[in-house]
Protein backbone atom coordinates (compact mmCIF):
# COMPACT_ATOMS: atom_id res chain seq x y z
CA UNK A 1 0.00 0.00 0.00
CA UNK A 2 1.60 2.89 0.99
CA UNK A 3 5.00 3.88 2.49
CA UNK A 4 5.28 3.90 6.17
CA UNK A 5 3.00 6.30 7.76
CA UNK A 6 4.99 8.87 10.08
CA UNK A 7 3.52 8.47 13.58
CA UNK A 8 3.12 12.13 14.21
CA UNK A 9 0.76 12.24 11.77
CA UNK A 10 -1.89 10.28 13.58
CA UNK A 11 -2.68 12.76 15.52
CA UNK A 12 -2.92 16.14 13.56
CA UNK A 13 -2.81 19.61 15.56
CA UNK A 14 -5.99 20.51 13.20
CA UNK A 15 -9.15 18.58 14.29
CA UNK A 16 -9.46 15.65 12.18
CA UNK A 17 -12.71 16.63 11.08
CA UNK A 18 -10.76 19.18 8.90
CA UNK A 19 -9.02 16.52 7.17
CA UNK A 20 -11.70 14.51 5.87
CA UNK A 21 -12.35 13.79 1.96
CA UNK A 22 -14.40 16.86 0.42
CA UNK A 23 -17.67 14.43 -0.08
CA UNK A 24 -17.73 14.27 3.89
CA UNK A 25 -16.99 17.40 5.44
CA UNK A 26 -19.90 18.93 7.55
CA UNK A 27 -21.27 21.79 6.47
CA UNK A 28 -20.66 24.48 9.71
CA UNK A 29 -24.42 24.90 9.48
CA UNK A 30 -25.00 21.20 9.46
CA UNK A 31 -22.19 21.15 13.15
CA UNK A 32 -24.06 23.97 14.62
CA UNK A 33 -27.50 22.79 13.49
CA UNK A 34 -26.89 19.37 15.59
CA UNK A 35 -24.99 21.29 18.39
CA UNK A 36 -27.90 23.99 18.69
CA UNK A 37 -30.77 21.24 18.63
CA UNK A 38 -28.57 19.63 21.45
CA UNK A 39 -28.23 22.25 23.40
CA UNK A 40 -32.34 22.83 22.96
CA UNK A 41 -32.82 18.99 24.01
CA UNK A 42 -31.04 19.26 26.99
CA UNK A 43 -32.67 22.50 28.05
CA UNK A 44 -36.19 21.57 27.68
CA UNK A 45 -35.54 18.22 28.96
CA UNK A 46 -34.04 19.86 31.90
CA UNK A 47 -37.12 22.26 32.26
CA UNK A 48 -39.34 19.13 32.11
CA UNK A 49 -38.00 17.25 34.55
CA UNK A 50 -37.69 20.55 37.19
CA UNK A 51 -41.74 20.80 36.43
CA UNK A 52 -42.81 17.53 36.58
CA UNK A 53 -41.15 16.14 39.79
CA UNK A 54 -41.27 19.53 41.48
CA UNK A 55 -43.22 22.21 40.30
CA UNK A 56 -46.78 20.64 39.26
CA UNK A 57 -49.10 19.67 41.91
CA UNK A 58 -49.58 15.12 42.27
CA UNK A 59 -53.12 14.17 40.71
CA UNK A 60 -56.19 13.45 42.59
CA UNK A 61 -56.72 10.16 41.37
CA UNK A 62 -53.00 8.80 40.74
CA UNK A 63 -51.43 10.86 42.76
CA UNK A 64 -47.29 11.48 42.58
CA UNK A 65 -47.28 8.87 39.63
CA UNK A 66 -48.54 11.02 37.77
CA UNK A 67 -45.42 12.90 37.42
CA UNK A 68 -44.68 9.66 34.85
CA UNK A 69 -47.08 10.81 32.70
CA UNK A 70 -44.69 13.31 31.19
CA UNK A 71 -42.14 11.19 30.14
CA UNK A 72 -44.08 8.35 29.23
CA UNK A 73 -46.27 9.10 26.28
CA UNK A 74 -43.03 11.41 24.98
CA UNK A 75 -41.01 8.48 24.68
CA UNK A 76 -43.92 6.33 23.45
CA UNK A 77 -44.63 8.54 20.87
CA UNK A 78 -41.13 9.30 19.68
CA UNK A 79 -40.78 5.45 19.58
CA UNK A 80 -43.65 4.07 17.98
CA UNK A 81 -45.18 6.91 16.15
CA UNK A 82 -42.34 9.52 15.29
CA UNK A 83 -38.75 6.90 14.48
CA UNK A 84 -40.77 3.97 13.63
CA UNK A 85 -43.15 6.16 10.99
CA UNK A 86 -39.56 8.05 9.55
CA UNK A 87 -37.99 4.51 8.99
CA UNK A 88 -41.04 3.22 7.10
CA UNK A 89 -41.33 6.41 4.86
CA UNK A 90 -37.67 6.50 4.29
CA UNK A 91 -37.35 3.20 3.38
CA UNK A 92 -39.94 3.21 1.03
CA UNK A 93 -38.33 6.61 -0.41
CA UNK A 94 -35.53 4.18 -0.89
CA UNK A 95 -37.40 1.57 -2.32
CA UNK A 96 -38.91 4.50 -5.04
CA UNK A 97 -36.60 4.36 -8.30
CA UNK A 98 -37.06 7.68 -8.43
CA UNK A 99 -35.84 9.48 -4.86
CA UNK A 100 -33.88 6.33 -4.34
CA UNK A 101 -30.60 7.29 -2.42
CA UNK A 102 -28.36 5.98 0.22
CA UNK A 103 -29.23 9.30 2.39
CA UNK A 104 -32.67 7.26 2.80
CA UNK A 105 -31.31 3.81 3.83
CA UNK A 106 -28.82 6.09 6.64
CA UNK A 107 -31.54 7.79 8.04
CA UNK A 108 -33.63 4.77 8.30
CA UNK A 109 -30.97 3.10 9.86
CA UNK A 110 -30.46 5.53 12.43
CA UNK A 111 -34.09 6.30 12.70
CA UNK A 112 -34.61 2.33 13.67
CA UNK A 113 -31.43 2.09 16.18
CA UNK A 114 -32.84 5.78 17.81
CA UNK A 115 -36.08 4.28 17.94
CA UNK A 116 -35.11 0.85 19.75
CA UNK A 117 -33.58 2.95 22.57
CA UNK A 118 -36.69 5.16 23.21
CA UNK A 119 -38.91 1.73 22.53
CA UNK A 120 -36.88 0.08 25.32
CA UNK A 121 -37.64 3.45 27.65
CA UNK A 122 -41.58 3.19 26.27
CA UNK A 123 -41.60 -0.30 27.82
CA UNK A 124 -39.72 0.79 31.23
CA UNK A 125 -41.46 3.33 31.83
CA UNK A 126 -44.99 2.05 31.35
CA UNK A 127 -43.59 -1.09 33.47
CA UNK A 128 -42.48 1.12 36.28
CA UNK A 129 -46.21 3.02 35.81
CA UNK A 130 -47.80 -0.14 35.87
CA UNK A 131 -46.31 -2.01 39.32
CA UNK A 132 -48.30 0.46 41.51
CA UNK A 133 -51.15 0.95 39.30
CA UNK A 134 -51.54 -2.70 38.38
CA UNK A 135 -49.67 -4.53 40.66
CA UNK A 136 -47.40 -6.43 38.26
CA UNK A 137 -44.19 -5.31 36.44
CA UNK A 138 -45.63 -6.96 33.06
CA UNK A 139 -49.08 -6.89 31.92
CA UNK A 140 -50.31 -7.97 28.40
CA UNK A 141 -52.01 -4.62 28.22
CA UNK A 142 -52.41 -3.86 24.38
CA UNK A 143 -49.96 -1.17 24.31
CA UNK A 144 -47.22 -2.73 26.25
CA UNK A 145 -47.87 -5.98 23.63
CA UNK A 146 -47.61 -3.76 20.46
CA UNK A 147 -44.60 -1.99 21.78
CA UNK A 148 -43.10 -4.97 22.76
CA UNK A 149 -43.98 -6.44 19.06
CA UNK A 150 -42.56 -3.72 17.21
CA UNK A 151 -39.39 -3.92 19.85
CA UNK A 152 -38.51 -7.27 18.22
CA UNK A 153 -39.38 -6.32 14.50
CA UNK A 154 -37.02 -2.97 15.21
CA UNK A 155 -34.04 -5.69 16.23
CA UNK A 156 -34.78 -7.76 13.48
CA UNK A 157 -33.93 -4.79 11.16
CA UNK A 158 -31.09 -4.14 12.91
CA UNK A 159 -29.59 -7.68 12.98
CA UNK A 160 -30.66 -7.84 9.30
CA UNK A 161 -28.35 -4.98 8.63
CA UNK A 162 -25.56 -6.18 10.37
CA UNK A 163 -25.16 -8.78 7.94
CA UNK A 164 -22.28 -7.84 5.53
CA UNK A 165 -23.13 -7.05 1.99
CA UNK A 166 -23.01 -4.06 -0.64
CA UNK A 167 -24.26 -0.78 0.59
CA UNK A 168 -27.24 -0.77 -1.74
CA UNK A 169 -27.88 -4.77 -1.44
CA UNK A 170 -28.23 -4.43 2.27
CA UNK A 171 -30.05 -1.41 1.80
CA UNK A 172 -32.67 -2.95 -0.53
CA UNK A 173 -32.82 -5.82 1.65
CA UNK A 174 -33.57 -3.90 4.97
CA UNK A 175 -36.06 -0.80 3.24
CA UNK A 176 -38.07 -4.49 2.44
CA UNK A 177 -37.61 -5.79 5.61
CA UNK A 178 -38.93 -2.38 7.32
CA UNK A 179 -41.91 -1.95 4.71
CA UNK A 180 -42.90 -5.54 5.24
CA UNK A 181 -42.85 -4.59 9.47
CA UNK A 182 -44.71 -1.71 8.74
CA UNK A 183 -47.61 -3.01 7.04
CA UNK A 184 -47.68 -5.63 10.07
CA UNK A 185 -48.19 -2.67 12.48
CA UNK A 186 -51.92 -2.53 12.13
CA UNK A 187 -52.58 -5.60 12.21
CA UNK A 188 -50.95 -6.32 15.38
CA UNK A 189 -52.52 -3.37 16.44
CA UNK A 190 -55.91 -4.62 15.79
CA UNK A 191 -55.05 -8.33 16.51
CA UNK A 192 -53.78 -7.35 20.21
CA UNK A 193 -56.62 -4.92 20.84
CA UNK A 194 -59.92 -7.37 20.05
CA UNK A 195 -56.98 -9.96 21.98
CA UNK A 196 -57.65 -7.84 24.97
CA UNK A 197 -60.87 -6.65 24.69
CA UNK A 198 -63.22 -9.17 22.89
CA UNK A 199 -61.57 -11.84 25.22
CA UNK A 200 -64.82 -12.97 27.20
CA UNK A 201 -64.33 -13.41 31.03
CA UNK A 202 -61.21 -11.75 31.04
CA UNK A 203 -60.45 -8.69 33.61
CA UNK A 204 -59.85 -5.91 31.62
CA UNK A 205 -57.01 -4.40 33.10
CA UNK A 206 -58.31 -0.75 32.84
CA UNK A 207 -55.25 0.73 30.77
CA UNK A 208 -57.72 4.02 30.79
CA UNK A 209 -56.71 5.40 33.83
CA UNK A 210 -55.29 9.06 31.83
CA UNK A 211 -55.38 11.10 34.48
CA UNK A 212 -57.55 14.89 34.52
CA UNK A 213 -54.55 16.73 32.63
CA UNK A 214 -55.43 20.86 33.02
CA UNK A 215 -53.45 23.60 33.62
CA UNK A 216 -49.50 23.37 34.66
CA UNK A 217 -49.79 19.52 33.46
CA UNK A 218 -50.95 20.36 30.26
CA UNK A 219 -48.31 22.49 29.85
CA UNK A 220 -45.47 20.17 31.54
CA UNK A 221 -46.87 17.39 29.27
CA UNK A 222 -46.75 19.32 26.30
CA UNK A 223 -43.29 20.47 26.80
CA UNK A 224 -42.26 16.37 27.56
CA UNK A 225 -43.60 15.85 23.66
CA UNK A 226 -41.39 18.50 22.97
CA UNK A 227 -38.11 17.96 24.59
CA UNK A 228 -37.72 14.36 23.87
CA UNK A 229 -38.73 15.01 20.02
CA UNK A 230 -35.92 17.32 20.22
CA UNK A 231 -33.78 14.75 21.87
CA UNK A 232 -35.00 12.46 18.91
CA UNK A 233 -33.72 14.30 16.47
CA UNK A 234 -30.14 15.12 17.84
CA UNK A 235 -29.99 11.39 18.41
CA UNK A 236 -30.71 11.33 14.62
CA UNK A 237 -27.93 13.79 13.24
CA UNK A 238 -25.61 12.62 15.46
CA UNK A 239 -26.06 8.66 14.18
CA UNK A 240 -26.86 9.82 10.93
CA UNK A 241 -23.57 11.68 10.69
CA UNK A 242 -21.82 8.18 12.30
CA UNK A 243 -23.66 6.03 9.51
CA UNK A 244 -21.95 7.95 6.89
CA UNK A 245 -18.67 7.97 8.28
CA UNK A 246 -19.08 4.01 8.65
CA UNK A 247 -19.99 3.41 5.12
CA UNK A 248 -17.34 5.78 3.78
CA UNK A 249 -15.21 3.73 5.04
CA UNK A 250 -16.77 0.60 5.13
CA UNK A 251 -14.64 -0.87 2.26
CA UNK A 252 -11.70 0.24 3.44
CA UNK A 253 -11.97 -1.51 6.75
CA UNK A 254 -8.68 -3.42 6.21
CA UNK A 255 -7.09 0.15 5.38
CA UNK A 256 -8.38 0.94 8.87
CA UNK A 257 -7.37 -1.93 10.73
CA UNK A 258 -3.62 -1.59 8.65
CA UNK A 259 -3.33 1.71 10.23
CA UNK A 260 -4.29 1.20 13.43
CA UNK A 261 -1.95 -2.14 13.21
CA UNK A 262 1.16 -0.07 12.11
CA UNK A 263 0.59 2.68 14.55
CA UNK A 264 0.08 0.47 17.95
CA UNK A 265 3.14 -0.82 16.48
CA UNK A 266 5.18 2.18 16.16
CA UNK A 267 3.98 3.36 19.26
CA UNK A 268 4.98 0.01 21.37
CA UNK A 269 7.96 0.68 20.03
CA UNK A 270 9.16 4.78 20.89
CA UNK B 1 -48.54 -15.72 -14.21
CA UNK B 2 -51.14 -18.71 -13.51
CA UNK B 3 -49.49 -21.29 -15.80
CA UNK B 4 -45.91 -20.52 -14.13
CA UNK B 5 -47.39 -20.77 -10.76
CA UNK B 6 -48.72 -24.06 -11.40
CA UNK B 7 -45.66 -24.47 -12.57
CA UNK B 8 -43.15 -23.56 -9.69
CA UNK B 9 -46.05 -24.97 -7.02
CA UNK B 10 -45.60 -28.34 -9.05
CA UNK B 11 -41.98 -28.30 -9.40
CA UNK B 12 -41.78 -27.59 -5.23
CA UNK B 13 -44.35 -30.26 -4.56
CA UNK B 14 -42.58 -32.81 -6.66
CA UNK B 15 -39.52 -32.25 -5.10
CA UNK B 16 -40.88 -32.58 -1.93
CA UNK B 17 -42.78 -35.95 -2.74
CA UNK B 18 -39.88 -37.20 -4.19
CA UNK B 19 -37.03 -36.51 -1.48
CA UNK B 20 -39.83 -37.00 1.32
CA UNK B 21 -38.89 -34.92 3.52
CA UNK B 22 -41.81 -32.71 3.91
CA UNK B 23 -43.10 -36.25 5.36
CA UNK B 24 -40.38 -37.26 7.08
CA UNK B 25 -39.18 -34.07 8.73
CA UNK B 26 -41.64 -31.40 8.75
CA UNK B 27 -44.73 -33.01 9.17
CA UNK B 28 -42.97 -34.98 12.72
CA UNK B 29 -41.80 -31.71 13.72
CA UNK B 30 -45.34 -30.42 14.24
CA UNK B 31 -46.25 -33.58 15.75
CA UNK B 32 -43.55 -33.46 18.42
CA UNK B 33 -43.78 -29.92 18.99
CA UNK B 34 -47.09 -30.67 20.19
CA UNK B 35 -46.31 -33.67 22.13
CA UNK B 36 -43.85 -31.53 24.08
CA UNK B 37 -46.83 -29.73 24.81
CA UNK B 38 -48.58 -31.79 26.07
CA UNK B 39 -45.69 -33.44 28.59
CA UNK B 40 -44.57 -30.00 29.45
CA UNK B 41 -48.50 -29.17 30.60
CA UNK B 42 -48.57 -31.87 32.66
CA UNK B 43 -50.92 -35.09 32.90
CA UNK B 44 -54.21 -33.53 33.82
CA UNK B 45 -56.55 -32.99 30.73
CA UNK B 46 -57.83 -29.58 32.04
CA UNK B 47 -54.83 -27.22 31.46
CA UNK B 48 -53.98 -29.39 28.38
CA UNK B 49 -57.64 -28.85 26.86
CA UNK B 50 -57.80 -25.12 27.64
CA UNK B 51 -54.83 -24.49 25.96
CA UNK B 52 -54.98 -26.64 22.50
CA UNK B 53 -55.93 -24.02 20.56
CA UNK B 54 -52.63 -22.10 21.47
CA UNK B 55 -50.35 -24.85 20.97
CA UNK B 56 -51.87 -25.81 17.83
CA UNK B 57 -51.12 -22.64 16.42
CA UNK B 58 -47.74 -22.29 17.98
CA UNK B 59 -46.65 -25.56 16.21
CA UNK B 60 -48.29 -24.74 13.12
CA UNK B 61 -45.91 -21.19 13.36
CA UNK B 62 -42.81 -23.04 14.31
CA UNK B 63 -43.40 -25.82 11.38
CA UNK B 64 -43.98 -22.67 8.94
CA UNK B 65 -40.27 -21.55 9.73
CA UNK B 66 -39.02 -25.19 9.12
CA UNK B 67 -41.72 -25.31 5.87
CA UNK B 68 -39.93 -22.01 4.19
CA UNK B 69 -36.08 -22.91 4.93
CA UNK B 70 -36.61 -25.94 2.59
CA UNK B 71 -38.53 -24.34 0.10
CA UNK B 72 -35.97 -21.40 0.51
CA UNK B 73 -32.62 -23.99 0.52
CA UNK B 74 -34.10 -26.10 -2.26
CA UNK B 75 -33.10 -23.62 -4.55
CA UNK B 76 -29.95 -22.42 -3.05
CA UNK B 77 -27.58 -25.35 -4.32
CA UNK B 78 -26.34 -25.56 -7.82
CA UNK B 79 -27.13 -21.68 -8.66
CA UNK B 80 -30.81 -22.66 -9.02
CA UNK B 81 -31.84 -19.22 -8.08
CA UNK B 82 -30.08 -17.87 -11.11
CA UNK B 83 -31.81 -20.40 -13.38
CA UNK B 84 -34.80 -19.50 -11.92
CA UNK B 85 -33.96 -16.05 -12.76
CA UNK B 86 -32.84 -16.66 -16.05
CA UNK B 87 -36.11 -18.81 -16.83
CA UNK B 88 -38.23 -15.85 -17.74
CA UNK B 89 -40.72 -17.40 -14.99
CA UNK B 90 -42.87 -14.67 -13.73
CA UNK B 91 -41.34 -13.63 -10.39
CA UNK B 92 -45.34 -13.11 -9.13
CA UNK B 93 -45.61 -16.74 -10.42
CA UNK B 94 -42.59 -17.89 -8.69
CA UNK B 95 -43.95 -16.62 -5.49
CA UNK B 96 -47.42 -17.93 -5.53
CA UNK B 97 -46.10 -20.97 -6.71
CA UNK B 98 -43.89 -21.56 -3.65
CA UNK B 99 -46.51 -20.23 -1.65
CA UNK B 100 -49.18 -22.88 -2.62
CA UNK B 101 -46.04 -25.24 -2.18
CA UNK B 102 -45.20 -24.27 1.19
CA UNK B 103 -49.42 -23.98 2.29
CA UNK B 104 -49.81 -27.86 0.97
CA UNK B 105 -47.35 -28.82 3.40
CA UNK B 106 -48.83 -26.90 6.21
CA UNK B 107 -52.12 -27.85 5.76
CA UNK B 108 -51.18 -31.17 5.52
CA UNK B 109 -49.54 -30.71 8.95
CA UNK B 110 -52.49 -29.24 10.58
CA UNK B 111 -54.76 -31.65 9.32
CA UNK B 112 -52.32 -34.51 11.28
CA UNK B 113 -52.58 -31.86 14.30
CA UNK B 114 -55.93 -31.68 14.32
CA UNK B 115 -56.20 -35.01 14.86
CA UNK B 116 -53.60 -34.98 17.60
CA UNK B 117 -55.15 -32.17 19.35
CA UNK B 118 -58.41 -34.34 19.33
CA UNK B 119 -56.93 -37.11 20.97
CA UNK B 120 -53.87 -35.96 23.30
CA UNK B 121 -55.55 -33.03 24.33
CA UNK B 122 -59.16 -34.73 24.97
CA UNK B 123 -60.83 -31.91 23.23
CA UNK B 124 -63.67 -31.99 21.04
CA UNK B 125 -64.70 -30.04 18.35
CA UNK B 126 -68.18 -28.42 17.62
CA UNK B 127 -67.64 -26.50 14.80
CA UNK B 128 -66.03 -27.84 12.20
CA UNK B 129 -66.34 -25.19 9.79
CA UNK B 130 -64.24 -22.87 11.92
CA UNK B 131 -61.62 -24.64 12.38
CA UNK B 132 -61.27 -25.55 8.73
CA UNK B 133 -61.93 -21.43 7.73
CA UNK B 134 -59.19 -20.40 10.18
CA UNK B 135 -56.69 -22.80 9.06
CA UNK B 136 -57.37 -22.16 5.49
CA UNK B 137 -56.88 -18.21 5.89
CA UNK B 138 -54.36 -18.60 8.45
CA UNK B 139 -52.15 -20.79 6.62
CA UNK B 140 -52.49 -18.59 3.53
CA UNK B 141 -51.32 -15.58 5.51
CA UNK B 142 -48.26 -17.73 7.08
CA UNK B 143 -47.08 -18.95 3.75
CA UNK B 144 -47.10 -15.67 2.04
CA UNK B 145 -45.51 -14.02 5.12
CA UNK B 146 -42.97 -16.66 5.01
CA UNK B 147 -42.63 -16.84 1.52
CA UNK B 148 -41.47 -13.24 1.37
CA UNK B 149 -39.17 -13.62 4.44
CA UNK B 150 -37.67 -16.40 2.85
CA UNK B 151 -36.59 -14.73 -0.49
CA UNK B 152 -35.30 -11.74 1.97
CA UNK B 153 -32.93 -14.02 3.48
CA UNK B 154 -31.99 -16.48 0.88
CA UNK B 155 -28.99 -15.30 0.08
CA UNK B 156 -27.60 -15.18 3.44
CA UNK B 157 -25.09 -17.16 5.42
CA UNK B 158 -27.34 -16.19 8.52
CA UNK B 159 -30.36 -17.27 7.36
CA UNK B 160 -31.04 -20.13 9.33
CA UNK B 161 -31.25 -17.72 12.60
CA UNK B 162 -32.12 -14.67 11.23
CA UNK B 163 -35.94 -16.19 9.49
CA UNK B 164 -37.42 -17.26 12.80
CA UNK B 165 -36.06 -14.21 14.25
CA UNK B 166 -37.41 -11.84 11.30
CA UNK B 167 -40.70 -14.16 10.73
CA UNK B 168 -42.46 -15.17 13.71
CA UNK B 169 -43.17 -11.48 15.18
CA UNK B 170 -44.90 -10.43 11.86
CA UNK B 171 -47.31 -13.37 11.96
CA UNK B 172 -48.47 -12.82 15.59
CA UNK B 173 -52.12 -11.35 14.04
CA UNK B 174 -52.25 -14.77 12.34
CA UNK B 175 -51.40 -16.65 15.92
CA UNK B 176 -53.62 -14.85 17.64
CA UNK B 177 -56.86 -14.94 15.39
CA UNK B 178 -56.34 -18.42 14.98
CA UNK B 179 -55.90 -19.17 18.56
CA UNK B 180 -59.43 -17.23 19.02
CA UNK B 181 -61.15 -18.67 16.61
CA UNK B 182 -60.23 -22.13 17.63
CA UNK B 183 -61.31 -21.29 21.27
CA UNK B 184 -64.89 -20.74 19.67
CA UNK B 185 -64.76 -23.70 17.51
CA UNK B 186 -64.00 -25.84 20.66
CA UNK B 187 -66.95 -23.76 22.90
CA UNK B 188 -69.20 -24.53 20.78
CA UNK B 189 -69.42 -20.71 19.38
CA UNK B 190 -71.37 -19.79 16.79
CA UNK B 191 -69.48 -17.78 15.44
CA UNK B 192 -70.63 -14.84 12.87
CA UNK B 193 -68.81 -14.71 9.61
CA UNK B 194 -68.99 -11.59 10.61
CA UNK B 195 -66.15 -12.07 13.34
CA UNK B 196 -63.77 -9.56 13.09
CA UNK B 197 -60.64 -12.37 13.51
CA UNK B 198 -61.99 -13.65 9.99
CA UNK B 199 -61.54 -9.69 8.44
CA UNK B 200 -58.34 -9.84 10.13
CA UNK B 201 -56.99 -12.86 8.69
CA UNK B 202 -58.40 -11.80 5.16
CA UNK B 203 -56.79 -7.90 5.67
CA UNK B 204 -53.56 -10.29 6.60
CA UNK B 205 -53.82 -12.54 3.86
CA UNK B 206 -54.53 -9.89 1.41
CA UNK B 207 -51.71 -7.53 2.29
CA UNK B 208 -49.02 -10.15 1.85
CA UNK B 209 -50.36 -11.65 -0.92
CA UNK B 210 -50.38 -8.34 -2.81
CA UNK B 211 -46.86 -7.53 -1.29
CA UNK B 212 -45.20 -10.59 -2.55
CA UNK B 213 -46.61 -10.82 -5.90
CA UNK B 214 -45.44 -7.18 -6.43
CA UNK B 215 -41.86 -7.31 -4.21
CA UNK B 216 -40.87 -10.67 -4.88
CA UNK B 217 -39.02 -9.96 -8.27
CA UNK B 218 -37.41 -7.11 -7.52
CA UNK B 219 -36.20 -9.07 -4.22
CA UNK B 220 -34.76 -11.78 -6.15
CA UNK B 221 -33.10 -9.60 -8.66
CA UNK B 222 -30.65 -8.27 -5.75
CA UNK B 223 -30.41 -11.23 -3.48
CA UNK C 1 -42.68 8.28 44.52
CA UNK C 2 -39.89 6.09 44.68
CA UNK C 3 -41.34 4.59 41.44
CA UNK C 4 -41.26 7.90 39.90
CA UNK C 5 -37.82 8.82 40.88
CA UNK C 6 -36.72 5.21 39.45
CA UNK C 7 -38.13 6.03 36.12
CA UNK C 8 -37.06 9.25 35.54
CA UNK C 9 -33.65 8.35 36.50
CA UNK C 10 -33.55 5.16 34.30
CA UNK C 11 -35.41 6.67 31.17
CA UNK C 12 -33.06 10.01 31.67
CA UNK C 13 -30.06 7.56 32.54
CA UNK C 14 -30.65 5.21 29.29
CA UNK C 15 -31.04 8.15 27.14
CA UNK C 16 -28.05 10.42 28.08
CA UNK C 17 -25.87 7.18 28.79
CA UNK C 18 -26.89 6.37 24.65
CA UNK C 19 -26.26 10.07 23.95
CA UNK C 20 -23.19 9.93 25.11
CA UNK C 21 -22.04 6.99 23.14
CA UNK C 22 -23.29 8.60 20.20
CA UNK C 23 -20.95 11.26 20.45
CA UNK C 24 -18.26 8.96 21.17
CA UNK C 25 -18.78 7.00 18.12
CA UNK C 26 -18.68 9.76 15.94
CA UNK C 27 -15.41 11.55 17.44
CA UNK C 28 -13.74 7.93 17.01
CA UNK C 29 -14.97 7.50 13.44
CA UNK C 30 -14.19 10.87 12.60
CA UNK C 31 -10.55 10.75 13.73
CA UNK C 32 -10.70 6.62 12.14
CA UNK C 33 -11.70 7.94 8.50
CA UNK C 34 -9.18 11.29 9.28
CA UNK C 35 -6.42 9.50 9.34
CA UNK C 36 -7.08 7.05 6.90
CA UNK C 37 -7.66 10.00 4.77
CA UNK C 38 -4.20 11.00 5.73
CA UNK C 39 -2.05 7.97 4.91
CA UNK C 40 -3.61 7.62 1.63
CA UNK C 41 -1.40 8.66 -1.06
CA UNK C 42 -2.71 11.77 -2.98
CA UNK C 43 -1.63 11.13 -6.46
CA UNK C 44 -3.45 7.85 -6.24
CA UNK C 45 -6.84 9.38 -7.32
CA UNK C 46 -7.71 5.10 -8.12
CA UNK C 47 -8.57 4.58 -4.33
CA UNK C 48 -10.56 7.36 -3.38
CA UNK C 49 -14.10 7.45 -2.03
CA UNK C 50 -16.47 5.48 -4.13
Amino acid sequence: MTTTVPVTAAEPAATPAALLPPGLVQSRRMVWTTRIIGMAAAVTVALTVWLGLWVTPPDKVQGDLVRLVYLHPGVAWVALYLAFGLAAVASLLYLWPRTRSLFWDRLAAAAVEVGVVFNVCTLISGSIWGRPTWGVWWAWDARLTLTAVLLILFLGYLTLRRVPAEPDVRAKRCAYAALFAAVDVPLVHFSVVWWKTLHQGATVLNANLSPEIHGSMAWTLLLGFVALTLVFVWMLLVRYRIGALEDHLGSGELEVALLERRNEGAEAAR
Amino acid sequence: MWRDTVLVAGKDLRIEIRSRVALSQVVPFGVVALALFAFALGPDRAPMAKAAPGLFWVAVLFTTVLAVQRSVSVESSDGARDGLRLSGLDPAGQFLGKLLSVAAQLLALEAVLAVGVVLLFGTRIEAWWLIVASCLLGTLGLAAAGVLYGALSAGLRVKETILPFLLLPVVTPVLLAGTRIWQAALAGGTPSYGSPWFHLLIAFDAVYLALGVVVYGPIQESA
Amino acid sequence: MKYVDAGYGIVLGILFLYGVQLVWRRRRWTRLVARVEASRPPADPGTADR
